[in-house]
């Protein structure tokens, strides 16, 4: 059994249909059945009350005047009243006085007559009417028994005619919704066939059919516009979609290139830079003997023959010597950035803290006459190359040393300060300071803020320092102001990648 | 109590329609017949319809005389006592002689006048008065309502020309029950 509002269209507009004209025809015969059984009921009480008036009427003398003969000849009567099927006159004591028919057994009747009036008991209409003569004088009773044969016999009649009727108006109905829910049904149906067909073949070309000028028409109209309106969107999407995947792939093709180029381009500087590095490094080395040749042979001069020398001679000679110490100084300084460049890196905990310490401590031992003020952190610690790390520190610390010389209350701090989740290490000194607009040249090899006269120096350390933290993935960079002291931050990423990546 | 003093009325007259059968003819027979005739003589005011000129005004009683020998003894009195025609109460009135009689609406001539009927007749000639008798020959020599015992049962015998000779109106219903018959021509 389908649920009712399973159903299809088609079958519910019949049902409703059906439902409609059978409930009114229904009511309709009801009405119309008890309305004939009522009023056939009351006109058979009628005639019934009028049959009795009469005969009574008639009767008064028979039993005035105790004539029973006459009594039955009045009764007799009633045989042009089939449906009258017994009758008694009564006399005042309640005795059976007279009987119609008069061969009806006496027990067919009551033994003494009941309350007046007319009613229907037992399938029959029973009626006693009072026999008088005059207003007051009461003569004795009239029983009056009727089947009801007519009434039910009308009833069954009406009652076949009603079905019949109803039978026939409700297949009249059927028919007729049969012919006339297509009007309703079919627009639905051919909506439904045509949406069933756009979802499931994706095909947005099929059209409904067009129906009359009604909702469902309107429906129609609407849903036809709505799939042309689908079908154009359909198309340019599919355009659309077809010039984007070009597009992508003229990009991807393009980006492949480009990346193509890069990477040539890397390989290419990673050689060069190599390169560079080998050359520098040889050239460093190889500068070494004979810049040792001309000190040591300035050295000789100097002692062999320095009496035999003016004044201007030797502070000559001393220069010679002075500059090519501070040469090869300046050599030992490039080795060791181009070894930074080239040696292996060690991954490991590193305690900055204790290292910043140990330095400070050389410092100090070196120039125990200088005021400085240090603050160092405890328990700063990062994970790479100790050895190139101490040399960060170094370079930092010692620079700041270097630039607090001038200062009064030399003041150099070795922290950390937390920046979004990054771990930021700094040196900060309250030294010489430098004028920010030139804060991009610090890093540079052989950029120097400072003549060797006002600070001594080379120019290389913050380059050696720069590549180091580069090589562990971190950034350093520097905030100051010309006599208000410098800081410099850095940070160290140390890849999990362990030693030697390419940098 | 009209219905009761009926219904009382009727107990008896159920009783006297069945004097005869089983129970022998005896001193009650009598009694008991003329407990239906007196019944009857009641019950004829229902039946029958006076001028209006017997009624001077709508209190005159309805009178029911005996004349002669009165074989109902109180039974007349009886019957019609607390009854009433109309609003008209009933009144019993026995003569001696027919002279006596006035206004008289039902007049029942005992056996006792049988030789002086003709002359008692003549007498009430033209006045709107129901003579009743139960003596042998009593309609055909001019008397209007005859009561005849057939087979214990009381029936009427009617001189319709008598009857309307006196200006009154029997209603068919109770011509219908009864024997009509005509005076012997003299």
């Amino acid at each position: 059994m389908i649920p009712l509002r399973d159903w299809p269209i088609q079958r519910k507009l019949t049902a409703i249909f059906l439902l409609i004209s059978g409930l009114v025809l229904l009511l309709t015969s009801a009405a119309f059945v008890t309305y004939q059984v009522i009023t056939l009921r009351r006109m058979t009480l009628k005639d019934l009350s009028t049959l009795g008036r009469v005969i009574a009427t008639n009767s008064t003398a028979a039993l005035a005047f105790a004539n029973e003969g006459d009594a039955r000849e009045i009764l007799a009567a009633l045989r042009a009243q089939p449906h009258v099927v017994a009758a008694g006159l009564y006399d005042a004591t309640g005795r059976l006085f007279a009987r119609y028919p008069p061969d009806l057994a006496a027990d067919s009747l009551p033994a003494t007559p009941p309350v007046d009036g007319y009613r229907f008991e037992r399938g029959h209409l029973v009626g006693v009417e009072p026999v008088a003569q005059t207003a007051n004088a009461r003569l004795d009773s009239l029983y009056l028994e009727s089947d009801v044969k007519a009434v039910r016999d009308a009833a069954r009649l009406t009652g076949i005619i009603g079905t019949v009727v109803v039978a026939i108006a409700l297949l009249a109905a059927y028919v007729l919704g049969r012919a006339l829910q297509g009007r309703i049904a079919d627009p639905i149906l051919a909506l439904t066939e045509t949406a069933k067909a756009v979802s499931t073949r994706q095909d947005y070309s099929v059209r409904a059919p067009p129906s009359g000028r009604d909702e469902l028409g309107a429906l129609t109209d609407t849903f036809n516009q709505m799939l042309a309106r689908i079908e154009e969107q359909d198309r340019a999407l599919r355009e659309s979609k077809t010039e984007l995947e070009q597009r992508v792939a003229d990009r991807t093709q393009e980006l492949a290139e480009r990346n193509e180029a890069l990477r040539r381009n890397a390989a290419e500087l990673l050689a060069a830079n190599t390169e560079l590095d080998a050359f520098a490094y040889s050239v460093s080395h190889d500068l070494r003997a004979p810049l040792r040749s001309i000190d040591g042979f300035s050295q000789v001069l100097l002692e062999d023959y320095g009496p035999k020398l003016d004044e201007a001679g030797r502070d000559s000679l001393q220069r010679v010597r002075a500059n090519s110490q501070r040469m090869a100084t300046l050599i030992d300084d490039l080795l060791k950035l181009a070894r930074v460049t080239r040696s292996e890196m060690r991954t490991e905990a590193v305690d900055l803290s204790a290292i910043a310490r140990d330095i400070v401590g050389d410092l100090q031992r070196a120039a125990p006459e200088r005021p400085v003020e240090f603050a160092i952190a405890p328990g700063l610690s990062a994970r790479g190359d100790s050895r190139l790390l101490r040399v960060v520190l170094e370079n930092l610390l010692r620079n700041s040393w270097k630039y607090t010389g001038n200062q009064a209350r030399p003041r150099i701090e070795f922290g950390s300060t937390g920046g979004n989740g990054e771990r930021v290490f700094m040196v900060r000194d309250n030294g010489a300071g430098f004028d920010m607009k030139y804060a991009d040249k610090l890093f540079g090899v052989f950029q120097r803020l400072h003549t060797a006269s006002e600070f001594e120096g080379t120019g290389v350390g913050l380059a050696t320092v720069r590549r180091i933290i580069t090589r562990h993935g971190g950034r350093i960079w520097a905030e100051g102001a010309v006599d208000q002291g410098a800081t410099f931050y850095f940070t160290i990423v140390t890849a999990r990648a362990g030693p030697g990546g390419p940098s | 109590m009209a219905v009761l003093k009926a219904v009382r009325t009727w107990l008896v007259v159920a009783a006297a329609l069945h004097w005869g059968g089983p129970t022998p003819a005896g001193q009650t027979a009598p009694s008991l017949e003329y407990r239906v005739k007196a019944v009857f003589l009641f019950n004829f005011a229902q039946f029958v319809d006076w001028p209006l000129a017997a009624f001077p005004d709508s209190q005159t009683p309805v009178v029911i005389g005996v004349l002669g020998d009165d074989p109902f003894g109180p039974l007349l009195d009886e019957t019609v006592r607390g009854e009433t025609l109309a609003g008209r109460p009933f009144e019993v009135r026995r003569y001696r002689r027919a002279d006596e009689i006035k206004a008289c609406h039902i007049l029942f001539i005992s056996q006792s006048e049988s030789d002086r009927l003709e002359e008692i007749l003549a007498g009430l000639k033209s006045r709107p008065t129901l003579t009743v008798g139960d003596g042998e020959g009593f309609s055909l020599r001019g008397g209007m309502v005859r009561f005849v015992t057939e087979k214990n049962r009381v029936r009427l015998r009617i001189n319709l020309e008598a009857v309307q000779a006196a200006n009154l109106t029997i209603s068919s219903k109770l011509l219908r029950s009864a024997e009509i018959v005509t005076s012997r021509k003299q």
